[in-house]
């Protein structure tokens, strides 16, 4: 199949079935994932440990073979190697050599791209420099903090100018600094048009930086879409703060919560907190008149991608323990 | 600046066999370097290396015309076993070791195909023992000047052979290592070390009218299922016929080089294959 559109990652109903333990019990990592990444777009991929993501991403990168579905990179199978020549891939906690000096890492891999040495040595010092790895280039990563070996992995993944970038808990780690940072590389990234698919429990970091989400729980897509489609589909909401009449309190408060979708949040002596769908205020404020009430305050409020992923991802079993994925690799 | 090289699109070679080569190359190097590293290895040749210059005093208790024999014997004997030992124990962990630091999940992502990372490990294990044979012959070739004698074309022939026994060896600890780890593969390997060496044992036994061979038919099927698995590694030995002073054929010589390079290429093949469709979870 070839590249079509700007579809540069199709997944197509993904599943991946294991089998742990000796006696082969199969645990279903994931299940019928389906996704597109359109170029140049931002997609996080979220969802709680054990939810399946980085089983998705190495099916992504042909390290393991899905059971089921279909996976188009560039248009073509991930076991083809010219297609994995357009990714650059930060793994989870990413280790190299550890015998080797950040210089050496990044001219093997190099090597791998088919880079000629002239190019390579050209860009590594260069990439190594503007990662803020220009002191340790000399020295072996064995004495590296994590900090610095994430971007030893984030200089190899742009050494080649790749399309897309593949990264897999990029943020995940970090002390806030190092966050700060990743997180003004991927901005950069992402301003210079590259297409960023990342995994991430660090949902502020998503939310500034992607365009779409998709939420994984125990292995299947619980929800998905673009960013501002998802926290507002059904979810714009509007929170009132309103003061009863003192001569006609019941009479105003039956009145005002009559309306459609209309909930009390709070009421403190005669001051009533509503919260309401948004297409109701026009409703609400004829109400308020009516009922010789006054409207102290009127806020549109929208859900958070945190509210949205504990709304979606996150099960309470009965004696309040959170439920994840049984057994399995993540 | 820019992350990314925006103002010109780096060329990439990927397609073709130069490319592959230079990626095979690349993680043979890669290979080679980490050895380098190792202080096992080193450790080894080092205690080989005084053991053939022990050898030297060792001949002095030898009566007078066996002085060099005691020390080509001793070579003969000592240098193969180190380097097999050498392929058992780094051979063994070849795959592991990258499994199990998580290094591989940073390279098999690359344009580089899962069967050109396994003939790079292979062949970066192979030039390293290349080296150690050669380093352990040039000692031994030191050793054996000081004592008189010589290092003749027949002992060049019978490291030759060596090697390829050697190489025998790593392969099969290639195909260990792609399936199972490293304790298992090791073993494993040992396994068709020990028995290749004795294979033509069983042969006689198998021949013989007597024996638990010929009398037990389940020992009887087990030494013909040994004998066509494992390889005869007795071909690559050929200690015998020098210290008789006979002269090997180049005929023969050939036969064991293609025998030897056949097992080699068998179970690089099947450890492709192993590792072509091994989830690397």
């Amino acid at each position: 199949m070839a590249e079509q559109n700007d579809d540069i990652l199709v997944l197509d109903k993904l599943g991946k079935t294991f089998r742990v333990g000796f006696w082969g019990k199969k645990v279903q990592a994931v299940r019928d994932v389906s996704l597109t990444l359109k170029r140049g777009e931002s997609l996080g991929y979220l969802g709680p440990n054990g939810s399946g993501k980085t089983t998705s991403i190495k099916c992504i990168l042909s390290l393991i073979q899905p059971t089921s579905g279909e996976i188009r990179l560039f248009g073509a199978d991930p076991s083809d190697a010219a297609a994995r020549a357009r990714v650059g891939y930060l793994p989870e906690a990413p280790y190299f050599y550890d015998y080797l000096k950040p210089t050496e890492v990044l001219d093997y891999v190099g090597k791998l791209y088919g880079l000629d040495a002239a190019t390579r040595k050209k860009r590594i010092p260069m990439l190594l420099d503007r990662l803020g790895l220009g002191h340790a280039m000399d020295r072996e990563l064995r004495g590296f903090s994590k900090g610095m070996l994430q971007r030893v992995g984030i200089a190899q993944s742009l050494l080649s100018d790749p399309d897309l970038l593949i990264y897999d808990e990029p943020l995940s780690g970090l002390d806030p600094i190092g966050r700060k940072e990743v997180r003004e590389l991927m901005a950069e990234l992402r301003s210079e048009g590259k297409s960023l698919f990342f995994s991430s429990h660090v949902l502020t970091d998503i939310e500034t930086l992607c365009d779409a989400v998709c939420i994984l729980d125990r292995g299947a897509v619980v929800a998905q879409g673009r960013l501002a489609d998802l926290l507002r589909m059904d979810k714009l909401e509007s929170e009132a703060l309103i003061e009863l009449p003192a001569d006609n309190a019941d009479a105003a408060k039956a009145l005002l919560t009559g309306l459609p979708g209309v909930e009390v949040r709070e009421q403190v002596g005669a001051v009533l907190r509503l919260r309401l769908p948004t297409d109701v205020v026009p409703g609400l404020t004829a109400a308020v008149v009516e009922a010789r009430a006054t409207l102290r305050e009127l806020s549109q409020r929208r859900e958070s991608l945190e509210e949205l992923f504990v709304q979606k991802a996150v099960h309470m079993s009965s004696d309040g323990q959170r439920a994840t994925t049984p057994g399995g690799p993540a | 600046m820019n992350l990314t090289t925006t103002q010109e699109k780096l060329t990439l070679r990927i397609d073709g066999l130069a490319p592959a080569l230079a990626r095979i190359t690349a993680v043979a190097g890669n290979t080679l370097r980490e050895a380098g590293r190792n202080k096992l290895f080193f450790g080894l040749l080092g205690v080989t290396i005084l053991m053939l210059v022990f050898s030297v005093l060792l001949s002095d208790l030898a009566l007078a015309d066996q002085k060099v024999r005691l020390v080509t014997d001793f070579g003969l004997a000592v240098i193969p076993l180190v380097c097999i030992g050498t392929a058992v124990l780094l051979g063994a962990v070849l795959l592991y070791k990258e499994i199990d630091r998580k290094t591989l999940y940073a390279i098999l992502p690359k344009p580089i195909r899962r069967s050109e990372f396994l003939l790079g490990k292979f062949l970066g294990l192979s030039l390293l023992l290349l080296g150690q044979l050669a380093a352990l012959a040039a000692c031994w070739a030191g050793v054996l000047y000081l004592r008189g004698g010589a290092f003749s074309l027949a002992l060049v022939q019978a490291l030759a052979l060596s090697y390829v026994e050697i190489l025998l060896v790593t392969s099969a600890a290639l195909f260990f290592s792609a399936l199972s780890r490293p304790v298992l593969s090791g073993v494993l390997t040992m396994g068709v070390f020990m028995i290749g060496r004795i294979t033509y044992v069983i042969n006689d036994l198998m021949q013989a009218t007597k024996g638990v061979f010929a009398e037990v038919p389940a020992m009887r099927v087990l030494g013909r299922v040994l004998v066509a698995l494992v390889p005869d590694l007795s071909t690559f030995n050929i200690a015998d016929e020098l210290q008789a002073g006979v002269a090997i054929p180049p005929a023969y010589f050939l036969h064991a080089t293609l025998y030897g390079l056949s097992w080699v290429g068998f179970f690089v093949v099947l450890s492709l294959l192993v590792f072509e469709r091994r989830d690397l979870v």
